[in-house]
């Protein structure tokens, strides 16, 4: 009986010294915003769109469809045009709805010719839900510049 | 087969016909009337059998009952069919016989119409109510009147005059969705009822309108804690049922990353264990070793929580030396955690009382409920998925299984720590063994479609036996996907194992099974 | 100043004096209460390796004032069906025993506000009517839970009083009076703590943390089991009245223990009310140093604890003592 209390007792201040280590050690959050960690290049985020080797002002794309109907949540819309004198469709408008998206990735693997990639955009906020729909035409675009 | 001739001898009108173990994942099947149904679970609970899942399939013609019956001891699977009229379905309750039948039979009436005659509590499990139509139905079949009665009719504060209360849908200790409706005495429970379906988001019915592929981040989304091992039990189905070869490769770094999955898992429910207990400290030890871990898997896959990394013949893309080296400091980092664990939590000694000889289990659960996981393992029973059906790397690899001896609460505590302990063995002898070569099997198809057939594979997740039964029909979009999630039948013990306890027990009992509550509503 | 001395010629020193401790007492019990939080939230936060509030002010020094301000601020939302007269009455009943023991204390040789001579009685007898203050509030919101947690802490309470008068016992052998002053007077040769009363010094630190219903006791307000035990559906301003009467309870039983264990305000160099703060505080570290370390103890096994264990060692030591002082 006497023994049980003893070494009760004893277990007791074994906890206390670990969380008194703890208390004298150096904390192990990072104070985000203020201080920043290095995000791996492989993370998700949203999709974009990939220029072409040959001819960097265009993306790889040929508006076959493909990442639009293997896309499990719908949230793909693919618009193109033929435009005169040429032989195969040019994109117009690629609009991803991230607000349903899950990042799968099944669309850059579908694709035939590997022109769509992760963008590793790991922060975006903002008020309002249309900046989510995101038109990633207009940001091959914006990239070039 | 010895049980074949032992089954002709019991039953001389059934022909159990064999099958071929790759491609099915079960041994034999039986076709079964309504009036050997019952005789036959009987037979079945003798030889030591446990219900490993019940589910039902719509034929337009016809609905299927389907009962999977296996063994502990030995790799023994036996399918069970019973057909049943799709215009007034009903069939034989075996409630009586398996306990674990109760919910199963459940479930099927309230998404499929069929009535048990004889089950006790013919209540809705999932929906509770303006339900018009049975929702896995392929063609739109109305709810008749007299079944509209059952919906909303769980109330039981009006039907009896005790002190009720809910350890409610919103907790403040980190199980999930679950409602548990107690029924006191002072402070001891007389009656525990739990309340399911408040994560239910129909992944069964997703899966019937999406091809194969575009159904990979759901897989993660059932189990998001375990998220790695539920995608591993989907691609390996559909690959065992295609046929398809991965390479060796990716068989090794798929049972990395799983066990790494594992390990996170485990550090979460620790630290969820004792918050519920009300030491809050461990919790945020567990995470900051848990952030490693989640770290690793970042680099390699892009996500942290629900993973889509496996695809059918091999991975999304490659690992490369950081992961390697980052694995291997991480495995050195968290060995010289255990100790600080050991001093902190399990030498405790107001933790040790609270947890000793607690919510013990006996020898008759594993079978009547089909409980499996770490829970089983902690009767004594050494019943390891990775050891009894192989499957990835794990067939390679020489690894322990933590068993334990009294099955209470400490048991189930020890038996985790245990299995993190192993699982870091299992990833330094595969990271030394890790083959090179290419990590995708070629020819591939890019819209998969399935021979005609169905299917039942077992993995074993974070939880316990997880087991998936497809039906294809030879089209890209699967016929029917039934996922047995092992949470269930562990959550299942809960109400006998809970009566007579302090609702302080009844806590720490709930805590030790590690329950994930949006793997049982899937 | 004429003015001042005139008024002071009116009511009489005794009075005078009697007013300026209660004033000095209000302050101290809601400096004392708004730092004990800060204390408590960085404490926590450190042996967790993470740092504690930070954003208001440096340091997260103005916290407890903008905690303080929203809870001012918020709601007094008053739930259907209570019992009105008893919701109302359980936040002010609470503070009432922490304002009276405040009197008692003695902070230095001169700064106490009153040396009553059965002083220890006193705080003795009003840290009883807290239970009272618990159980209203249980009872009176209408509401399981809350009721569950009072009940536990009524069980809890009457439990540990015993062993912690069993504990101060001893000392008031050893040092021949009930005043609180001559207690501490009573140590100049040596701490009671090292003379003879170790056993005492835990047996009343335990009793302590249990009666102020702290972790690994504290049952009444389990939050993992039940939302938040008695003061469930107390919001805004009455909610704070339990917060800071419950922090203003622990420095209250440190500094007991500091007074009758630990020598009180004697210690060279630094002025007697500096020792006292600091061993006081030190006691406080401690015991927010186990709520943040263990888990909760089961309800049966608390009772158990006390009556089986707590009870007979104490009456030992009583024993052994009365040799003592007999030889």
């Amino acid at each position: 009986m006497v023994k049980e209390v003893i070494t009760g007792a004893i277990s007791l201040l074994k906890g206390m010294g670990v969380t008194i280590k703890a208390f004298f050690s150096p904390v192990v959050t990072v104070q985000y915003p203020r201080e920043t960690i290095n995000i791996t290049p492989r993370f998700r985020g949203h999709t974009k769109l990939v220029a072409d080797d040959e001819n960097p002002d265009k993306t790889r794309c040929i508006v076959c469809g493909m990442c639009e109907r293997n896309c499990p949540s719908n949230s793909i819309q693919v618009i193109g045009e033929k435009k005169e004198g040429e032989k195969k469709k040019t994109l117009t408008k690629y609009i991803l709805n991230f607000t349903t998206c899950s990042q799968c990735g099944i669309c850059v693997e579908s694709c035939p010719t590997d022109a769509l990639a992760f963008s590793g955009d790991y922060n975006p906020a903002s008020f309002n839900k249309e900046t989510f729909y995101y038109d990633l035409v207009a940001e091959f675009e914006k990239r070039k510049k | 087969m010895e049980i074949s001739t032992k089954i002709k001898e019991s039953f001389p009108s059934l022909e159990p016909k064999e099958c071929p173990y790759e491609q099915n994942g079960y041994h034999l099947s039986i076709e079964a009337t309504k009036s050997n149904i019952v005789d036959i679970a009987r037979f079945f609970i003798k030889e030591d059998f446990y219900l490993a899942d019940l589910c039902c399939v719509d034929y337009i013609d016809y609905l299927e009952l389907v009962y999977f019956f296996s063994k502990h001891d030995k790799l023994l699977r036996i399918k069970v069919t019973l057909k049943i009229d799709p215009e007034k379905p009903s069939a034989p309750t075996i409630s009586h016989i398996y306990n674990i039948a109760h919910w199963f039979e459940r479930e099927i009436h309230e998404f499929f119409g069929v009535l048990f005659d004889g089950h006790p509590f013919m209540v809705y499990l999932f929906l509770h109510d303006q339900i018009d139509f049975y929702s896995l139905r392929k063609k739109q079949v109305p709810v008749p009147d007299e079944d509209k009665r059952l919906l909303n009719s769980f109330k039981p504060e009006e039907q009896e005059d005790g002190f009720f209360l809910n350890l409610g849908p919103q907790h403040p200790s980190t199980h999930g969705v679950l409602r548990v409706v107690v029924k006191m005495n002072g402070e001891y429970i007389l009656e525990a009822i739990p309340v399911l379906g408040y994560l239910h988001r129909m992944h069964e019915k997703m899966a019937e309108n999406r091809t194969y592929q575009q159904f990979y981040p759901n897989a993660a989304r059932m189990d998001y804690l375990g998220a790695l091992n539920f995608n591993l039990g989907y691609v390996t189905t559909v690959e065992k049922l295609c046929g398809i070869e991965v390479p060796e490769r990716a068989q090794y770094i798929r049972t990395i990353t799983c066990e790494l999955n594992r390990i996170s898992s485990h550090l979460l429910w620790l630290g969820a264990f004792l918050a519920d207990l009300g030491g809050l400290t461990p919790f945020l030890y567990t995470f900051d070793d848990r952030e490693q871990i989640l770290d690793i898997l970042e680099a390699v896959t892009g996500s942290r929580l629900t993973y889509s990394y496996f695809r059918f013949g091999g991975l999304f893309n490659d690992v490369d030396d950081n992961f390697v080296d980052g694995v291997k400091k991480f495995i050195n980092r968290l060995r010289s955690r255990f100790s600080m664990y050991d001093r902190l939590v399990t030498g405790n000694v107001i933790f040790i009382n609270r947890v000793k000889d607690i919510g013990v289990m006996d020898r008759s659960y594993p079978i009547r409920y089909g409980c499996s996981g770490p829970v089983i393992r902690s009767i004594g029973i050494p019943f390891d998925m990775r050891k009894h059906e192989p499957y990835a790397a794990y067939d390679r690899i020489d690894f322990k299984i933590a068993t334990g001896t009294n099955a209470d609460n400490m048991d189930r505590y020890l038996v985790r720590i245990q299995e993190m302990e192993n699982s870091l063995d299992i990833i330094e002898k595969a990271l030394k063994e890790l083959p090179t070569g290419p990590i995708k099997a070629d020819k591939i198809p890019k819209k998969l479609k399935p021979p005609k057939g169905d299917i039942y594979h077992t993995i074993e997740s974070p939880r316990g036996e997880l087991g998936i039964y497809i039906v294809s029909d030879e089209s890209d979009v699967p016929y029917r996907m039934r996922w047995r999630v092992p949470s269930y039948s562990n959550l299942m013990t809960f109400p006998e194992l809970a009566k007579g306890t302090l609702i302080a027990d009844a806590i720490a009992t709930l805590g030790s099974y590690d329950l994930v509550i949006p793997e049982i509503d899937r | 100043m004429c003015t001042l001395d005139n008024i002071i010629q009116i009511i009489g020193k005794e009075v005078a004096r009697l007013i300026l401790g209660l004033i000095g007492v209000l302050v101290v019990v809601v400096v004392n209460a708004l730092v004990l939080t800060w204390v408590e939230r960085k404490v926590s936060g450190h042996m967790q390796r993470r740092i504690g509030p930070k954003e208001v002010g440096p340091y997260g020094l103005i916290q407890p004032f903008a905690d303080g301000l929203k809870l001012l601020a918020k709601e007094l939302l008053t739930p259907a069906n209570v019992d009105k007269p008893l919701y109302y009455l359980a936040p002010v009943i609470v503070f009432i025993p922490v304002l009276v023991s405040f009197i008692v204390i003695p902070f230095d040789g001169f700064l106490q506000v009153k040396d009553i001579n059965v002083g220890i009685l006193v705080i003795l007898a009003f840290s009883s009517l807290s239970v009272l203050s618990i159980l209203i509030a249980g009872w009176g919101s209408n509401n399981k839970y809350s009721l569950i947690g009072a009940t536990r802490s009524v069980a809890q309470n009457i439990a540990y009083e015993i062993p912690l008068l069993l504990a101060l016992l001893p000392v008031v052998f050893m040092a021949n009076s009930l005043s609180l002053r001559d207690i501490v007077e009573a140590q100049r040769e040596g701490w009671f703590v090292w003379r003879w009363q170790f056993f005492a010094f835990l047996i009343y630190f335990i009793a302590a943390t249990a009666e102020t219903n702290r972790t690994p006791f504290d049952l009444p307000e389990a939050e993992s089991e039940l939302v938040a035990g008695f003061h469930t559906e107390f919001s805004g301003m009455r909610f704070a009245l339990f917060f800071l009467a419950e922090y203003t309870n622990i420095f209250i039983a440190s500094a007991i223990a500091t007074t009758f264990f630990l020598g009180g305000y004697l210690g060279p160099v630094l002025p007697g009310v500096v020792w006292f703060f600091i061993k006081t505080y030190f006691l406080v570290f401690v015991i927010m140093w186990f709520r943040w370390t263990f888990p909760r103890v089961r309800f049966d096994q608390l009772l158990n604890f006390s009556w089986k264990i707590l009870i007979p060692v104490a009456f030992a030591n009583l024993i052994v003592t009365g040799g003592i002082l007999k030889l």
